[in-house]
């Protein structure tokens, strides 16, 4: 058995029903990341040693009665930017990281692994998780991530393997970081489901720093509801890390019936890609079974700007003595050898600027959304840009997001589903942007989506 | 180019162009360019006086 496709909760019952060992599903999985994830440029190190302990262990646990839960013997891949201990490198995407380990484990691997869950492969990224301002695929020393669905479409990025990686069916599930477009990116382009926790939500302790006020940690899977599983093992208050919130989170996977108040921004599906407006538009008429749609408009703000300023100014800081020191010479991309430079003219007092916008962005938008339980749109304007060309993107300003400036800016979770394919067989999808801390509602919204259709059961060729 | 984009573009210049080619310092024009757009767009936006940044500061006391 091969697990490839399977949900946590269906691999789960695999295992507590004996039909499936720990163990066995740690091999299967690394024998398909070392072939199919190889060629998707989607691994930079499978973590067999350690994968083969822990699955181990657990397998020992499970014969004995001890059931750490719904991730107990699951799977997974990491995107590689958390840290790993035991001489596993932690490369951040970047070829003058590629031999470098730390000695300890980021609390998000640390809560996995206290859950059961079985850490498999650190998974591709774009270097410096796109922080340098790359415009095009080839972004990482493991060479630009492929979407499961086209060979020459891209993974998406930054969270490139993470997201090629579940869409292809290597791993149940896959941790990444978004920044800016960065789960729910690949998400789309694999044609998967990807949470993009509330900030705070989940310990950014060991992962590294693009944009302290930004980073958030979040899951990828085939399903909303596998995301929450893993949420509820991530998510929660962390001594080691001053911005993960004291707030306790648990999933709640109840389904009663239900009808929500969903919001369209005016102009943001429309802003999209035909392709992608069309899948969206359809996809909303779908919506309507599930309850209420009502456009919107939004006060008049320079939400990009402000999201981009922030991005690029705590960038420039986080990144500066590589920067400065010439590290980012050694990058894969020529642009993000080149770019960084520039940032040196923001002054400080834009910055604080964008910040002091953000706190009545943030005001605003919790008003906005006070009455609605999630708003909806495109998770991409655009589908799966092709390899070797240069791609759209809000953070160099050369397509709008309004919903990932305010989303990410304000620190606002959303899921990402499919919703749609384009007629090159390409995902379009969806996202549900939610209040903050209201992730058991935008879960509660993309699982009543994923049950009334089939886009997430859809897989790609071989 | 403004203004304010020359002043800046030539702080950078000072500051990378011994390390930088003809093409790679064009492309860095055009990118100062871009922030300098967005900063003016910025600055429009109204903001009122008491808005403050969302970071509170959190004076340290270590356990013991």
């Amino acid at each position: 058995m091969s697990g490839a496709f399977r949900t946590i909760r269906e691999l789960g019952a695999d295992i507590r029903a004996g039909r499936v060992s720990p163990v066995t599903l740690a091999e299967a999985c690394m024998k398909r990341l070392e072939t199919v994830g190889r060629a998707l440029n989607a691994v930079v190190t499978v973590t067999r040693e350690r994968a083969l302990a822990q699955a181990r262990r657990v397998e020992t646990e499970l014969a004995a009665g001890h059931d750490r839960g719904p991730l107990h013997g699951i799977p997974y891949g990491a995107k590689d930017l958390l840290a790993t201990s035991g001489g596993i490198p932690t490369t951040w995407g970047a070829a003058p990281f590629r031999e470098r380990c730390f000695d300890h484990d980021a609390t998000v691997i640390r809560r996995l692994e206290d859950a059961g869950a079985v850490l498999v492969a650190k998974l591709a990224m774009v270097e410096f998780a796109g922080g340098m301002g790359y415009r095009q695929p080839n972004a990482s020393f493991t060479g630009p991530g492929i979407s499961p669905w086209a060979a020459d479409a891209w993974s998406g990025g930054s969270s490139s393997g993470s997201g090629s990686a579940v869409g292809a069916g290597l791993v149940p599930f896959a941790i990444g970081s978004e920044t800016w477009g960065s789960i729910l990116g690949p998400a789309t382009y694999c044609s998967i489901s990807g949470l993009r926790p509330t900030y705070g939500r989940v310990s950014r302790h060991g992962a590294m720093a693009l944009c302290w006020t930004l980073d958030k940690l979040g899951p990828l899977a085939l399903t909303a509801d596998d995301c929450g599983l893993v949420l509820d093992a991530i998510a929660g208050p962390d001594p080691r890390d001053a911005t993960a919130a004291e707030r306790a989170y648990r999933y709640e996977a109840a389904d009663g019936e239900r009808r929500f108040r969903f919001a369209v921004v005016r102009g943001t599906v429309e802003a999209s890609e035909p392709a992608v407006r069309d899948g969206v538009r359809g996809a909303l008429e779908t919506l309507r079974e599930l309850g209420t749609i009502e456009e919107i408009t939004l006060p008049d703000r320079p939400y990009e700007p402000m999201a981009r300023m922030i991005l690029w100014a705590e960038g420039a800081s986080a990144f500066e003595r590589l920067i400065e020191g010439g590290t980012i010479q050694g990058l894969t991309a020529p642009e993000d050898r080149v770019i960084p430079y520039a940032r040196d003219a923001i002054l400080a007092k834009d910055y604080l600027r964008a910040l002091r916008l953000r706190g009545v962005v943030a005001r605003e938008i919790d008003a906005v959304l006070a009455g609605f339980d999630a708003i909806v749109g495109p998770s991409r304007g655009t589908a799966g840009p092709r390899l070797g060309t240069e791609f759209r993107s809000a953070i160099r300003g050369s397509v709008p997001d309004v919903l990932g400036a305010i989303g990410n800016a304000a620190g606002l979770p959303a899921v990402g589903v499919p919703c749609a394919f384009t007629v090159d067989g390409l995902p379009v999808g969806m996202q549900f942007l939610g209040r903050a801390w209201e992730e058991n509602t935008v879960l509660a919204a993309a699982r009543a989506w994923q049950a009334r259709t089939d886009w997430h059961q859809r897989r790609p060729g071989a | 180019m403004t203004d304010e984009a020359d002043i800046l573009f030539a702080l950078i210049r000072a500051r990378y162009a011994a390390r930088l080619d003809a093409a790679q310092l064009e492309e860095l024009r055009k990118t100062v360019e871009g922030i300098v757009r967005d900063v003016a767009t910025l600055r429009a936006a109204s903001i009122p006086d008491d808005a403050e940044p969302g970071q509170p500061f959190v004076p340290f006391r270590a356990a013991s």
